[in-house]
């Protein structure tokens, strides 16, 4: 049997594949657009959301719901999968998710996004889901009355630590370097916060339990001294990397493992492959960017379609 | 019918993903808010030995995250 064929398949579901996706469905492009999941990063905010245009506070749920229902308005195939792998096969694209099959398409948007960065230590993927976590703003309720680690002291983790002063008893935010690093706000907030202990030159070691997490082991970096903190959950909040499993021989990667663009249109190095937002080596990162990228590469898109 | 529980938190992607699944499917669910509800939270824990939202409880099976496979296969939905 032959793939279902389109003019254009768009990977992802964040704002740059939904931003694609509404300009995609009126210009008449027949699309479909593969996404694990809808809202990408944007789920992961702990805190409210203000700096998006026309919003002046959100929470990230809300924002989501409010791309999606824009995106509904308009005949868009969807399928909620996850895409596996992408060939090119003369001018033809096939894309193979993990349950639904293959898809052909003349092009293809790859808005894959970013994916939150292990630790990498002992004990981490043992725990994943048993007091490990990558998502606070899905798993913070669960650790009420909790004591807890955010591992990472950027914005992130300290959104992260201020989200969980709702639920948790104690929140200790562990940062590697020297110094955090996060808005002035946010650390005045957290300063202020009985509930939180800010910690600076911490390595984590290793995360512990039996059933649960049971507790976490460091060294603090400027005595060499080895310790312990008794916590029932961890935060792992130390940056993304590129959701690029499924892509790897047609485009070039940065040193980060971003995908190389033509910042002009968004292509890749293969003709009619492009790939938007926080997937690619755009230099900053950000809903209204990743938007926009979105929509440059749709119009890129419409402009091979049309050759 | 089959009886089925959804565990989960407002603000979880996979979560709503997994609702939808459902409702397309037209699976009736309870879906419980282990955000708010404390005594739900330690069932979740209880039954599914792990602290991730969300969690499906399908006739007394127990199954973890959006394994949209087990799922499908608990509640006999076709492709
Ligand atoms: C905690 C946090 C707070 C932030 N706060 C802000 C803020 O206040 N303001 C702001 O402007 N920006 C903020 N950002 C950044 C912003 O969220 C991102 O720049 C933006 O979401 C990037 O959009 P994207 O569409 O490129 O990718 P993503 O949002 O990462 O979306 C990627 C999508 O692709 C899907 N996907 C991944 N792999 C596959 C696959 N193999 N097959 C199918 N689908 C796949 C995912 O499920 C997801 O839906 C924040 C980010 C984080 C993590």
């Amino acid at each position: 049997m032959a793939n279902k064929k389109y003019d254009l398949i768009i990977i992802g579901g964040g704002p740059a594949a939904i931003a694609a996706g509404i300009y995609a469905a009126r210009a008449k492009i027949n699309t479909l657009i593969i996404a694990k999941t809808f809202g990408g990063q944007m789920t992961r905010k702990t805190v409210s959301i203000e700096n998006y245009p026309g919003f002046k506070s959100i929470s990230g749920a809300d924002l989501v719901k409010k791309f999606v229902e824009h995106l509904q308005e308009y005949n868009v195939k969807i399928v909620s999968d996850s895409t596996g792998v992408i060939k090119k096969i003369g001018k033809t694209f096939s894309v193979k998710t993990a349950h639904e099959g293959w898809f052909d398409a003349m092009a293809v948007i790859v808005a894959s996004g970013a994916d939150p960065r292990p630790l990498e230590v002992p004990g981490e993927k043992e725990f994943i889901g048993r007091g490990v976590s990558y998502c606070t703003a899905c798993d913070a309720p669960i650790f009420a009355d909790k004591a807890v680690a955010v591992i990472g002291g950027g914005n992130s983790g300290f959104e992260a630590a201020l989200a969980l002063t709702k639920y948790a008893k104690k929140i200790y935010i562990l940062e590697y370097a020297a110094e955090v690093k996060a808005e002035e706000s946010n650390i005045n907030l957290a300063q202020k916060s009985k509930k939180i202990k800010i910690m600076t030159s911490v390595e984590v070691k290793k995360i512990l339990g039996d059933k649960f997490v049971s507790s976490v082991e460091y060294q603090n970096r400027r005595t060499g001294q080895a310790a312990a903190l008794d916590v029932q959950g961890v935060f792992v909040e130390i940056g993304s990397i590129p959701a690029t499993g499924f892509v790897k021989d047609l485009v070039d990667f940065n040193e980060r493992d971003e995908i190389i663009i033509d910042s002009r249109t968004c292509a890749t190095k293969t003709a009619g492959l492009f790939a938007a937002g926080d997937v690619t080596d755009v230099q900053y990162k950000q809903i209204g960017i990743a938007a926009g990228e979105g929509v440059k590469a749709l119009f890129s898109v419409a402009n091979y379609l049309r050759k | 019918m089959p009886k089925v529980k959804v565990f989960s938190t407002p603000t979880c992607p996979y979560c709503v993903t997994l609702k939808e699944f459902l409702k397309k499917n037209n699976i009736e669910f309870e879906d419980v808010n282990v955000a708010e509800d404390a005594a739900a939270r330690e069932e979740m824990i209880e039954k599914s030995q792990q602290m991730g939202v969300p969690v499906v409880e399908i006739d007394g099976q127990i199954v973890i995250g959006f394994d949209k496979e087990k799922i499908s296969q608990l509640l006999g939905i076709k492709k």
